[in-house]
Protein backbone atom coordinates (compact mmCIF):
# COMPACT_ATOMS: atom_id res chain seq x y z
CA UNK A 1 0.00 0.00 0.00
CA UNK A 2 3.03 2.66 0.92
CA UNK A 3 4.38 1.53 -2.00
CA UNK A 4 1.23 2.39 -4.05
CA UNK A 5 1.11 5.74 -2.29
CA UNK A 6 5.00 6.06 -3.40
CA UNK A 7 4.29 5.08 -7.22
CA UNK A 8 1.26 8.08 -7.15
CA UNK A 9 3.66 10.29 -5.42
CA UNK A 10 6.19 9.08 -7.84
CA UNK A 11 4.27 10.21 -11.07
CA UNK A 12 3.34 13.98 -9.88
CA UNK A 13 7.06 14.15 -9.30
CA UNK A 14 8.19 12.69 -12.56
CA UNK A 15 6.06 15.01 -14.51
CA UNK A 16 7.28 17.96 -12.31
CA UNK A 17 10.95 17.19 -13.64
CA UNK A 18 9.28 16.50 -17.29
CA UNK A 19 8.25 20.26 -17.05
CA UNK A 20 11.38 21.56 -15.75
CA UNK A 21 13.30 20.16 -18.22
CA UNK A 22 11.13 22.81 -20.20
CA UNK A 23 9.34 20.00 -22.44
CA UNK A 24 5.69 20.40 -23.18
CA UNK A 25 5.89 16.64 -24.20
CA UNK A 26 6.67 15.05 -21.36
CA UNK A 27 3.17 15.78 -20.15
CA UNK A 28 1.07 13.15 -21.71
CA UNK A 29 1.54 10.90 -18.38
CA UNK A 30 -1.83 9.51 -18.19
CA UNK A 31 -3.42 6.33 -16.24
CA UNK A 32 -1.46 3.87 -18.09
CA UNK A 33 2.18 4.90 -17.62
CA UNK A 34 4.40 6.87 -19.67
CA UNK A 35 3.49 8.10 -23.05
CA UNK A 36 6.11 8.52 -26.01
CA UNK A 37 5.34 11.87 -28.02
CA UNK A 38 4.81 11.20 -31.68
CA UNK A 39 7.37 11.17 -34.52
CA UNK A 40 7.37 14.35 -36.67
CA UNK A 41 6.87 12.09 -39.68
CA UNK A 42 4.05 10.44 -38.55
CA UNK A 43 2.75 13.96 -37.37
CA UNK A 44 3.43 15.48 -40.98
CA UNK A 45 1.91 11.51 -42.18
CA UNK A 46 -1.45 12.14 -40.47
CA UNK A 47 -1.84 16.20 -41.01
CA UNK A 48 -1.69 15.10 -44.75
CA UNK A 49 -4.07 12.97 -44.51
CA UNK A 50 -6.77 15.87 -43.44
CA UNK A 51 -7.26 18.45 -45.99
CA UNK A 52 -7.50 21.40 -43.55
CA UNK A 53 -4.68 20.25 -41.95
CA UNK A 54 -2.38 19.37 -44.81
CA UNK A 55 -3.02 22.66 -46.41
CA UNK A 56 -2.18 24.75 -43.48
CA UNK A 57 1.31 22.37 -43.48
CA UNK A 58 2.01 23.56 -47.28
CA UNK A 59 1.09 27.05 -46.75
CA UNK A 60 3.46 27.07 -43.30
CA UNK A 61 6.50 25.67 -45.49
CA UNK A 62 6.44 28.43 -47.73
CA UNK A 63 5.99 30.54 -45.35
CA UNK A 64 9.15 29.77 -43.93
CA UNK A 65 10.77 29.92 -46.99
CA UNK A 66 13.38 32.69 -46.97
CA UNK A 67 11.94 34.75 -44.49
CA UNK A 68 12.23 34.98 -40.89
CA UNK A 69 9.76 35.15 -38.03
CA UNK A 70 8.65 38.77 -38.42
CA UNK A 71 8.05 38.85 -41.79
CA UNK A 72 6.18 35.90 -41.51
CA UNK A 73 3.87 36.50 -38.98
CA UNK A 74 2.97 39.60 -40.66
CA UNK A 75 0.97 37.57 -43.33
CA UNK A 76 -2.33 36.76 -42.05
CA UNK A 77 -2.24 33.44 -44.11
CA UNK A 78 1.35 32.40 -42.32
CA UNK A 79 -0.32 33.35 -39.25
CA UNK A 80 -3.96 31.64 -39.75
CA UNK A 81 -1.98 28.90 -40.86
CA UNK A 82 0.44 28.70 -37.62
CA UNK A 83 -2.84 28.81 -35.57
CA UNK A 84 -4.57 25.84 -36.84
CA UNK A 85 -1.42 23.78 -36.95
CA UNK A 86 -0.97 24.30 -33.40
CA UNK A 87 -4.19 21.89 -32.31
CA UNK A 88 -2.82 19.70 -35.10
CA UNK A 89 -0.29 16.09 -33.85
CA UNK A 90 2.48 18.54 -35.40
CA UNK A 91 2.68 21.01 -32.77
CA UNK A 92 3.74 18.06 -29.55
CA UNK A 93 5.82 15.80 -32.09
CA UNK A 94 9.16 14.62 -31.60
CA UNK A 95 11.94 13.50 -32.88
CA UNK A 96 14.49 10.22 -32.12
CA UNK A 97 18.40 10.33 -32.79
CA UNK A 98 19.76 8.66 -34.83
CA UNK A 99 16.72 7.82 -36.48
CA UNK A 100 15.56 6.32 -40.16
CA UNK A 101 15.00 9.50 -42.14
CA UNK A 102 15.99 12.10 -38.90
CA UNK A 103 16.26 14.96 -41.45
CA UNK A 104 13.18 14.74 -42.41
CA UNK A 105 11.30 14.29 -39.47
CA UNK A 106 13.75 17.76 -38.33
CA UNK A 107 12.15 19.54 -40.72
CA UNK A 108 9.18 18.86 -40.30
CA UNK A 109 9.36 19.82 -36.81
CA UNK A 110 11.04 23.10 -37.40
CA UNK A 111 8.80 24.07 -39.92
CA UNK A 112 5.75 24.44 -37.05
CA UNK A 113 8.86 25.36 -34.75
CA UNK A 114 10.60 27.90 -36.20
CA UNK A 115 7.25 30.19 -36.18
CA UNK A 116 6.52 29.31 -32.36
CA UNK A 117 10.01 30.28 -31.35
CA UNK A 118 11.07 33.66 -30.61
CA UNK A 119 13.26 34.00 -33.53
CA UNK A 120 16.66 34.84 -31.95
CA UNK A 121 16.33 33.85 -28.22
CA UNK A 122 19.35 32.39 -26.50
CA UNK A 123 17.89 28.57 -26.37
CA UNK A 124 15.01 26.47 -28.22
CA UNK A 125 13.18 23.74 -27.05
CA UNK A 126 14.83 20.40 -28.24
CA UNK A 127 13.24 18.35 -31.44
CA UNK A 128 14.84 15.36 -29.45
CA UNK A 129 13.19 12.96 -27.11
CA UNK A 130 13.83 13.55 -23.81
CA UNK A 131 16.22 11.20 -22.72
CA UNK A 132 14.58 9.63 -19.62
CA UNK A 133 16.01 7.93 -16.68
CA UNK A 134 16.32 4.44 -18.31
CA UNK A 135 19.52 6.31 -19.84
CA UNK A 136 21.43 5.68 -16.84
CA UNK A 137 21.35 2.45 -17.45
CA UNK A 138 23.07 2.41 -20.82
CA UNK A 139 25.94 5.21 -19.01
CA UNK A 140 26.54 2.27 -16.46
CA UNK A 141 26.80 -0.21 -19.35
CA UNK A 142 29.07 2.36 -20.98
CA UNK A 143 31.51 2.87 -18.08
CA UNK A 144 31.29 -0.73 -17.00
CA UNK A 145 32.69 -1.40 -20.75
CA UNK A 146 35.09 1.11 -20.94
CA UNK A 147 37.12 -0.58 -17.54
CA UNK A 148 36.81 -3.65 -18.91
CA UNK A 149 38.17 -2.34 -22.55
CA UNK A 150 40.73 -0.65 -20.38
CA UNK A 151 41.66 -3.40 -18.46
CA UNK A 152 42.40 -4.86 -21.45
CA UNK A 153 45.09 -2.70 -21.91
CA UNK A 154 47.45 -1.75 -18.89
CA UNK A 155 45.84 1.53 -17.33
CA UNK A 156 47.52 1.81 -14.18
CA UNK A 157 49.34 -1.70 -14.05
CA UNK A 158 52.09 -2.26 -13.01
CA UNK A 159 54.23 -2.70 -16.23
CA UNK A 160 56.43 0.89 -15.45
CA UNK A 161 54.73 2.68 -18.66
CA UNK A 162 52.85 5.72 -17.52
CA UNK A 163 49.18 5.21 -16.95
CA UNK A 164 47.33 6.56 -20.58
CA UNK A 165 43.43 5.89 -20.51
CA UNK A 166 43.27 7.85 -24.59
CA UNK A 167 45.80 5.58 -25.24
CA UNK A 168 44.15 2.52 -23.89
CA UNK A 169 40.62 4.04 -25.53
CA UNK A 170 42.56 4.07 -29.07
CA UNK A 171 43.88 0.13 -28.35
CA UNK A 172 40.38 -1.24 -27.63
CA UNK A 173 38.84 0.65 -30.65
CA UNK A 174 41.55 -0.62 -32.91
CA UNK A 175 40.88 -4.21 -31.22
CA UNK A 176 37.11 -3.68 -32.33
CA UNK A 177 37.10 -4.11 -36.20
CA UNK A 178 33.99 -1.39 -36.85
CA UNK A 179 35.31 0.79 -34.43
CA UNK A 180 38.99 0.58 -36.23
CA UNK A 181 37.62 0.74 -39.28
CA UNK A 182 35.77 3.82 -38.75
CA UNK A 183 38.04 5.31 -37.10
CA UNK A 184 40.53 4.96 -39.76
CA UNK A 185 37.96 6.08 -42.59
CA UNK A 186 37.35 9.35 -41.03
CA UNK A 187 41.46 9.83 -39.82
CA UNK A 188 41.98 9.09 -43.57
CA UNK A 189 39.40 11.90 -44.65
CA UNK A 190 40.02 14.42 -42.13
CA UNK A 191 44.25 14.57 -43.06
CA UNK A 192 43.72 14.35 -46.53
CA UNK A 193 45.08 17.27 -47.95
CA UNK A 194 43.01 18.60 -50.84
CA UNK A 195 44.84 19.57 -53.86
CA UNK A 196 42.65 22.66 -54.31
CA UNK A 197 45.37 24.49 -56.72
CA UNK A 198 47.00 27.75 -55.05
CA UNK A 199 44.55 27.44 -51.80
CA UNK A 200 46.61 24.95 -49.70
CA UNK A 201 43.60 23.52 -48.53
CA UNK A 202 44.43 21.06 -45.46
CA UNK A 203 41.35 19.26 -45.94
CA UNK A 204 38.53 18.46 -46.93
CA UNK A 205 36.03 19.83 -43.81
CA UNK A 206 32.71 18.93 -45.41
CA UNK A 207 33.76 15.44 -46.04
CA UNK A 208 35.94 15.51 -42.37
CA UNK A 209 32.65 16.33 -40.66
CA UNK A 210 30.19 13.65 -42.43
CA UNK A 211 32.95 11.08 -41.19
CA UNK A 212 32.95 12.17 -37.42
CA UNK A 213 29.50 11.99 -37.71
CA UNK A 214 29.36 8.55 -39.40
CA UNK A 215 31.65 7.62 -36.52
CA UNK A 216 29.61 8.67 -33.63
CA UNK A 217 26.20 7.19 -35.73
CA UNK A 218 27.71 4.08 -36.39
CA UNK A 219 30.70 3.15 -33.59
CA UNK A 220 29.17 1.47 -30.25
CA UNK A 221 29.39 4.47 -27.67
CA UNK A 222 31.53 2.15 -25.40
CA UNK A 223 34.36 2.29 -27.77
CA UNK A 224 33.92 5.90 -28.90
CA UNK A 225 33.52 7.93 -25.66
CA UNK A 226 36.94 6.67 -24.47
CA UNK A 227 38.46 8.38 -26.74
CA UNK A 228 36.40 11.39 -26.42
CA UNK A 229 36.19 11.55 -22.64
CA UNK A 230 39.00 9.38 -21.03
CA UNK A 231 40.51 11.35 -18.42
CA UNK A 232 44.23 12.78 -18.31
CA UNK A 233 46.81 12.75 -16.17
CA UNK A 234 49.82 14.04 -18.80
CA UNK A 235 49.86 16.84 -21.35
CA UNK A 236 50.46 13.79 -23.79
CA UNK A 237 47.66 12.22 -23.19
CA UNK A 238 45.38 15.39 -23.01
CA UNK A 239 47.11 16.34 -26.01
CA UNK A 240 45.72 12.94 -27.67
CA UNK A 241 42.48 13.80 -26.60
CA UNK A 242 42.61 16.69 -28.03
CA UNK A 243 43.27 15.66 -31.56
CA UNK A 244 40.68 13.12 -31.29
CA UNK A 245 38.42 14.70 -33.81
CA UNK A 246 41.31 15.60 -35.94
CA UNK A 247 40.85 19.05 -34.69
CA UNK A 248 42.92 20.69 -37.60
CA UNK A 249 40.47 20.15 -40.21
CA UNK A 250 37.76 19.32 -37.93
CA UNK A 251 37.53 22.32 -35.65
CA UNK A 252 40.42 24.85 -36.65
CA UNK A 253 39.82 27.73 -39.10
CA UNK A 254 42.38 30.42 -40.56
CA UNK A 255 39.77 32.94 -38.82
CA UNK A 256 37.41 32.84 -35.74
CA UNK A 257 34.21 33.85 -36.59
CA UNK A 258 31.87 35.21 -34.01
CA UNK A 259 30.05 33.19 -32.21
CA UNK A 260 26.43 34.87 -32.53
CA UNK A 261 27.44 34.73 -36.39
CA UNK A 262 28.31 30.80 -36.54
CA UNK A 263 24.92 29.96 -34.09
CA UNK A 264 22.92 32.15 -37.03
CA UNK A 265 25.00 29.51 -39.49
CA UNK A 266 24.06 26.60 -37.73
CA UNK A 267 20.10 27.62 -36.95
CA UNK A 268 19.94 27.70 -40.84
CA UNK A 269 20.70 23.87 -41.07
CA UNK A 270 17.94 21.81 -39.35
CA UNK A 271 20.16 19.13 -38.02
CA UNK A 272 22.63 21.31 -35.98
CA UNK A 273 20.19 23.71 -35.15
CA UNK A 274 18.48 20.83 -33.69
CA UNK A 275 21.62 19.41 -31.85
CA UNK A 276 22.62 22.76 -30.44
CA UNK A 277 19.15 23.08 -28.98
CA UNK A 278 19.43 19.20 -27.75
CA UNK A 279 22.50 20.45 -25.90
CA UNK A 280 21.55 23.49 -24.54
CA UNK A 281 18.78 21.43 -23.17
CA UNK A 282 20.71 18.44 -21.69
CA UNK A 283 24.15 19.98 -20.65
CA UNK A 284 22.11 23.39 -19.21
CA UNK A 285 23.70 24.50 -15.74
CA UNK A 286 21.32 23.40 -13.36
CA UNK A 287 21.92 24.96 -9.57
CA UNK A 288 19.57 23.06 -7.79
CA UNK A 289 21.24 19.33 -8.91
CA UNK A 290 23.77 17.93 -7.25
CA UNK A 291 25.57 17.15 -10.66
CA UNK A 292 24.84 20.52 -12.21
CA UNK A 293 23.04 18.38 -14.88
CA UNK A 294 19.75 18.72 -15.65
CA UNK A 295 17.98 15.58 -13.68
CA UNK A 296 21.42 14.64 -12.91
CA UNK A 297 21.46 13.17 -16.55
CA UNK A 298 25.36 13.01 -17.03
CA UNK A 299 24.99 10.40 -20.15
CA UNK A 300 22.42 13.19 -21.87
CA UNK A 301 24.62 15.54 -21.44
CA UNK A 302 27.62 13.71 -22.88
CA UNK A 303 25.09 12.38 -25.81
CA UNK A 304 24.06 15.78 -27.01
CA UNK A 305 27.89 17.05 -27.05
CA UNK A 306 28.54 14.46 -29.22
CA UNK A 307 25.60 14.85 -31.06
CA UNK A 308 27.89 18.39 -32.19
CA UNK A 309 30.82 17.10 -33.69
CA UNK A 310 30.73 17.14 -37.15
CA UNK A 311 28.59 20.09 -37.28
CA UNK A 312 29.06 23.74 -37.84
CA UNK A 313 29.20 24.19 -34.16
CA UNK A 314 31.45 21.28 -33.32
CA UNK A 315 33.37 21.38 -30.31
CA UNK A 316 36.49 20.65 -28.65
CA UNK A 317 38.93 21.44 -26.00
CA UNK A 318 41.03 24.28 -26.54
CA UNK A 319 44.20 22.91 -25.30
CA UNK A 320 46.12 20.08 -23.93
CA UNK A 321 45.63 21.20 -20.06
CA UNK A 322 44.81 18.06 -17.89
CA UNK A 323 43.97 19.47 -14.79
CA UNK A 324 41.63 22.12 -16.25
CA UNK A 325 39.54 20.98 -19.54
CA UNK A 326 37.77 24.08 -21.36
CA UNK A 327 35.55 23.04 -23.69
CA UNK A 328 34.75 25.52 -26.61
CA UNK A 329 33.58 25.88 -30.52
CA UNK A 330 35.68 27.69 -33.15
CA UNK A 331 34.35 31.08 -32.38
CA UNK A 332 34.86 34.31 -30.51
CA UNK A 333 33.22 37.20 -29.32
CA UNK A 334 35.24 40.04 -30.98
CA UNK A 335 33.07 42.11 -33.04
CA UNK A 336 29.57 41.50 -31.20
CA UNK A 337 28.90 45.00 -31.15
CA UNK A 338 25.96 45.73 -28.55
CA UNK A 339 25.16 41.82 -28.74
CA UNK A 340 28.26 41.12 -26.57
CA UNK A 341 26.42 39.86 -23.25
CA UNK A 342 24.35 37.04 -25.31
CA UNK A 343 27.76 36.43 -27.16
CA UNK A 344 29.20 35.56 -23.98
CA UNK A 345 26.18 33.75 -22.81
CA UNK A 346 26.73 31.88 -26.28
CA UNK A 347 30.12 31.27 -25.17
CA UNK A 348 29.77 30.10 -21.23
CA UNK A 349 27.22 27.48 -21.95
CA UNK A 350 30.41 25.75 -23.34
CA UNK A 351 33.89 27.25 -21.94
CA UNK A 352 32.46 27.54 -18.31
CA UNK A 353 29.89 24.78 -18.11
CA UNK A 354 30.18 23.21 -14.76
CA UNK A 355 27.56 20.30 -16.05
CA UNK A 356 29.56 19.49 -18.94
CA UNK A 357 32.60 19.67 -17.43
CA UNK A 358 31.47 17.42 -14.23
CA UNK A 359 30.03 14.89 -17.15
CA UNK A 360 33.40 14.36 -18.97
CA UNK A 361 35.08 14.03 -15.70
CA UNK A 362 32.43 11.28 -14.32
CA UNK A 363 33.28 9.45 -17.43
CA UNK A 364 36.72 9.12 -16.91
CA UNK A 365 36.81 9.46 -13.27
CA UNK A 366 39.38 12.50 -13.69
CA UNK A 367 41.14 13.29 -10.50
CA UNK A 368 39.77 16.25 -9.64
CA UNK A 369 35.96 15.38 -10.11
CA UNK A 370 35.22 16.79 -6.96
CA UNK A 371 32.68 14.40 -6.03
CA UNK A 372 31.54 11.19 -7.42
CA UNK A 373 27.96 9.67 -6.77
CA UNK A 374 28.70 6.48 -7.75
CA UNK A 375 31.24 6.21 -4.47
CA UNK A 376 28.28 7.74 -2.18
CA UNK A 377 25.23 5.48 -0.95
CA UNK A 378 21.77 7.28 -1.21
CA UNK A 379 21.81 8.18 2.57
CA UNK A 380 24.94 10.66 2.03
CA UNK A 381 23.11 12.88 0.08
CA UNK A 382 21.04 15.25 2.11
CA UNK A 383 18.01 14.61 2.48
CA UNK A 384 16.09 17.75 2.54
CA UNK A 385 16.18 17.93 -1.21
CA UNK A 386 13.16 15.46 -2.47
CA UNK A 387 12.89 16.59 -5.88
CA UNK A 388 16.46 15.16 -6.74
CA UNK A 389 17.20 11.61 -7.93
CA UNK A 390 20.21 10.54 -7.03
CA UNK A 391 18.97 7.17 -6.54
CA UNK A 392 19.58 6.25 -10.51
CA UNK A 393 23.29 6.94 -10.43
CA UNK A 394 24.23 5.18 -7.15
CA UNK A 395 25.26 1.92 -6.31
CA UNK A 396 21.43 -0.26 -6.58
CA UNK A 397 21.21 0.66 -10.26
CA UNK A 398 24.90 -0.56 -11.45
CA UNK A 399 24.31 -3.33 -9.50
CA UNK A 400 20.88 -4.15 -10.91
CA UNK A 401 22.34 -3.95 -14.75
CA UNK A 402 24.17 -7.18 -14.12
CA UNK A 403 27.92 -5.73 -13.58
CA UNK A 404 29.70 -7.21 -10.89
CA UNK A 405 29.87 -5.37 -8.08
CA UNK A 406 33.70 -6.04 -7.19
CA UNK A 407 34.18 -4.47 -10.83
CA UNK A 408 32.44 -1.41 -9.27
CA UNK A 409 34.91 -1.45 -5.86
CA UNK A 410 37.54 -1.97 -8.28
CA UNK A 411 37.06 1.18 -10.54
CA UNK A 412 35.30 3.51 -7.79
CA UNK A 413 37.19 3.48 -4.71
CA UNK A 414 40.86 1.98 -6.02
CA UNK A 415 41.24 4.21 -9.74
CA UNK A 416 39.01 7.05 -8.74
CA UNK A 417 39.84 8.23 -5.96
CA UNK A 418 43.52 8.85 -6.44
CA UNK A 419 44.55 12.46 -6.66
CA UNK A 420 48.48 12.04 -7.76
CA UNK A 421 50.19 11.86 -10.94
CA UNK A 422 51.73 8.44 -10.30
CA UNK A 423 48.70 6.75 -9.45
CA UNK A 424 49.00 2.73 -9.89
CA UNK A 425 46.06 0.54 -9.68
CA UNK A 426 48.08 -2.49 -8.80
CA UNK A 427 45.68 -5.17 -10.12
CA UNK A 428 46.47 -7.78 -7.08
CA UNK A 429 44.01 -10.59 -6.67
CA UNK A 430 40.87 -9.27 -4.74
CA UNK A 431 40.27 -6.67 -7.63
CA UNK A 432 39.68 -7.30 -10.62
CA UNK A 433 41.03 -4.78 -12.71
CA UNK A 434 42.80 -7.04 -15.50
CA UNK A 435 39.51 -9.32 -16.37
CA UNK A 436 41.44 -12.19 -17.78
CA UNK A 437 38.27 -13.24 -19.57
CA UNK A 438 38.73 -10.06 -21.46
CA UNK A 439 42.28 -10.59 -22.36
CA UNK A 440 41.34 -13.29 -24.60
CA UNK A 441 42.08 -13.03 -28.05
CA UNK A 442 38.68 -14.75 -28.82
CA UNK A 443 36.69 -12.18 -26.54
CA UNK A 444 34.34 -10.84 -29.63
CA UNK A 445 31.68 -12.51 -27.62
CA UNK A 446 32.24 -10.84 -24.80
CA UNK A 447 31.83 -7.79 -26.35
CA UNK A 448 29.06 -8.81 -28.73
CA UNK A 449 27.00 -9.56 -26.28
CA UNK A 450 27.70 -6.48 -24.02
CA UNK A 451 26.82 -4.78 -27.55
CA UNK A 452 23.43 -6.83 -27.73
CA UNK A 453 23.24 -6.04 -23.57
CA UNK A 454 23.16 -1.92 -24.68
CA UNK A 455 20.42 -2.24 -27.18
CA UNK A 456 18.35 -3.97 -25.37
CA UNK A 457 18.89 -0.81 -23.16
CA UNK A 458 18.43 1.06 -26.04
CA UNK A 459 15.02 -0.60 -27.27
CA UNK A 460 13.70 -0.03 -23.84
CA UNK A 461 15.02 3.74 -23.88
CA UNK A 462 13.02 4.46 -27.24
CA UNK A 463 9.80 2.70 -26.67
CA UNK A 464 9.17 4.73 -23.18
CA UNK A 465 5.87 3.81 -23.53
CA UNK A 466 6.60 0.30 -22.41
CA UNK A 467 5.90 -0.20 -18.79
CA UNK A 468 9.32 -2.03 -18.31
CA UNK A 469 11.19 0.93 -19.22
CA UNK A 470 10.26 2.62 -16.26
CA UNK A 471 9.84 0.01 -13.59
CA UNK A 472 13.48 -0.21 -13.14
CA UNK A 473 13.90 3.28 -12.33
CA UNK A 474 10.26 3.33 -10.46
CA UNK A 475 11.14 0.71 -8.37
CA UNK A 476 14.34 3.00 -7.67
CA UNK A 477 12.39 6.37 -7.00
CA UNK A 478 10.20 4.58 -5.08
CA UNK A 479 12.60 3.33 -2.99
CA UNK A 480 14.34 6.20 -2.56
CA UNK A 481 10.44 7.67 -1.52
CA UNK A 482 9.70 4.84 1.20
CA UNK A 483 12.84 5.52 2.66
CA UNK A 484 12.11 9.18 2.85
CA UNK A 485 9.11 8.88 4.44
CA UNK A 486 9.81 6.50 6.75
CA UNK B 1 56.49 -37.39 -26.64
CA UNK B 2 55.20 -34.79 -29.00
CA UNK B 3 57.50 -31.65 -29.39
CA UNK B 4 56.29 -27.98 -29.48
CA UNK B 5 56.94 -27.43 -33.02
CA UNK B 6 55.45 -30.64 -34.14
CA UNK B 7 52.45 -29.73 -32.89
CA UNK B 8 52.39 -26.78 -34.40
CA UNK B 9 53.28 -28.01 -37.36
CA UNK B 10 49.95 -29.76 -37.83
CA UNK B 11 47.82 -26.64 -38.16
CA UNK B 12 46.62 -25.45 -41.21
CA UNK B 13 47.35 -22.19 -42.90
CA UNK B 14 45.27 -19.52 -40.98
CA UNK B 15 45.22 -15.99 -39.81
CA UNK B 16 46.69 -15.16 -36.73
CA UNK B 17 46.30 -12.74 -34.48
CA UNK B 18 48.77 -10.48 -31.97
CA UNK B 19 48.76 -7.21 -30.80
CA UNK B 20 51.90 -5.24 -31.74
CA UNK B 21 52.18 -1.11 -30.78
CA UNK B 22 52.69 0.61 -34.46
CA UNK B 23 56.46 1.63 -33.50
CA UNK B 24 56.85 -2.43 -33.34
CA UNK B 25 56.26 -2.73 -36.93
CA UNK B 26 59.64 -1.52 -38.14
CA UNK B 27 58.20 1.31 -40.85
CA UNK B 28 60.12 3.90 -38.81
CA UNK B 29 56.33 4.93 -37.29
CA UNK B 30 56.59 6.18 -33.53
CA UNK B 31 53.75 5.80 -31.57
CA UNK B 32 52.45 3.57 -28.51
CA UNK B 33 49.16 2.77 -30.08
CA UNK B 34 48.38 -1.05 -30.20
CA UNK B 35 46.55 -2.91 -33.19
CA UNK B 36 45.81 -6.30 -34.25
CA UNK B 37 48.53 -7.24 -36.56
CA UNK B 38 46.81 -10.45 -38.67
CA UNK B 39 48.92 -12.72 -40.48
CA UNK B 40 49.15 -15.90 -42.18
CA UNK B 41 50.65 -18.96 -40.95
CA UNK B 42 50.09 -22.77 -41.03
CA UNK B 43 50.78 -26.09 -43.06
CA UNK B 44 49.92 -26.00 -46.88
CA UNK B 45 51.02 -29.34 -47.33
CA UNK B 46 46.79 -30.53 -48.13
CA UNK B 47 47.00 -28.52 -51.11
CA UNK B 48 50.14 -29.95 -52.59
CA UNK B 49 49.33 -30.17 -56.32
CA UNK B 50 50.84 -32.89 -58.95
CA UNK B 51 52.96 -30.02 -59.93
CA UNK B 52 54.44 -29.57 -56.64
CA UNK B 53 55.24 -33.33 -56.51
CA UNK B 54 56.57 -33.86 -59.87
CA UNK B 55 58.91 -30.81 -58.57
CA UNK B 56 60.02 -32.07 -55.89
CA UNK B 57 61.11 -34.86 -57.68
CA UNK B 58 62.62 -33.50 -60.59
CA UNK B 59 64.71 -31.70 -57.94
CA UNK B 60 65.85 -34.62 -56.14
CA UNK B 61 66.75 -36.29 -59.46
CA UNK B 62 68.79 -32.95 -60.67
CA UNK B 63 66.76 -32.80 -63.67
CA UNK B 64 66.16 -29.27 -63.72
CA UNK B 65 69.24 -26.36 -64.41
CA UNK B 66 70.90 -25.66 -61.55
CA UNK B 67 70.23 -22.40 -61.29
CA UNK B 68 66.56 -22.66 -61.99
CA UNK B 69 66.79 -25.75 -59.11
CA UNK B 70 67.37 -23.66 -56.29
CA UNK B 71 65.03 -21.41 -56.61
CA UNK B 72 61.88 -23.53 -57.56
CA UNK B 73 59.46 -24.03 -54.55
CA UNK B 74 57.99 -27.29 -54.79
CA UNK B 75 55.26 -26.76 -51.46
CA UNK B 76 52.43 -23.93 -52.02
CA UNK B 77 53.15 -21.28 -49.93
CA UNK B 78 50.72 -19.52 -46.33
CA UNK B 79 50.36 -16.53 -47.86
CA UNK B 80 47.78 -13.42 -47.40
CA UNK B 81 45.02 -12.64 -50.39
CA UNK B 82 43.78 -10.12 -48.69
CA UNK B 83 45.05 -7.25 -47.07
CA UNK B 84 43.03 -4.79 -44.59
CA UNK B 85 42.74 -1.76 -46.57
CA UNK B 86 43.93 0.98 -44.24
CA UNK B 87 44.98 1.68 -40.23
CA UNK B 88 44.97 5.00 -38.98
CA UNK B 89 46.73 6.09 -35.93
CA UNK B 90 48.17 9.40 -33.88
CA UNK B 91 52.02 9.11 -33.43
CA UNK B 92 53.73 10.31 -30.18
CA UNK B 93 54.41 13.82 -32.24
CA UNK B 94 50.55 14.22 -32.11
CA UNK B 95 50.30 13.63 -36.03
CA UNK B 96 47.97 11.46 -37.73
CA UNK B 97 49.25 8.61 -40.55
CA UNK B 98 47.15 5.76 -42.21
CA UNK B 99 48.91 3.09 -43.53
CA UNK B 100 47.80 0.56 -46.17
CA UNK B 101 47.98 -3.23 -46.86
CA UNK B 102 49.93 -3.93 -43.67
CA UNK B 103 47.76 -6.29 -42.36
CA UNK B 104 46.66 -9.69 -43.65
CA UNK B 105 42.42 -10.21 -43.69
CA UNK B 106 42.30 -13.51 -45.77
CA UNK B 107 45.00 -16.55 -45.71
CA UNK B 108 45.60 -19.36 -48.78
CA UNK B 109 48.05 -21.75 -49.73
CA UNK B 110 49.05 -20.47 -52.88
Amino acid sequence: MILLNALTVLLLLDDAVGSMVGSSSLSGLDAQGWRAPMDCLRASEMCNQNPQCSSRFRIMRQCLVGRDRTTMLANKECQAALEVLQDSPLYDCRCKRGMKKELQCLQSYWSIHMGLNEGEELYETSPYEPMIFSDEFRLASIISAMYSALSKGNLCSDTGKPCNPCLDAAKACNLNDTCKRQRSAYIATCNRATPIAHTQEPCNRKRCHKALRQFFERVQTEFSYPLLFCSCRDKGCAERRRQTIVPACSFEEKTKPNCLELRRTCRSDPLCRSRLADFHMNCQTTPHSITSCPNDNYHGCLVSYVGLIGLDVTPNYVDSNHTNITISPWCGCRGSGNQEAECEAFLRDFRENVCLRNAIQAFGYGADAGFLPFTESQSAFPSERPNLQPAIITKPVISSNDIKPVDGACVFSTCANLKDGVQKCSPSNSFECADESMLDPNMDGSIDSMGSHQSENNRARQSSASPAGVSAATVLLSITLISQVL
Amino acid sequence: KRTKRAKNGNKACSLQEEEVTISQLGLAYISDETIPFRYCSGRCVASRRNYDLTLASLKRKHVLNRENLKKARHSPCCRPIAYEKEISFLDNESKYHTIYDVSASECACV
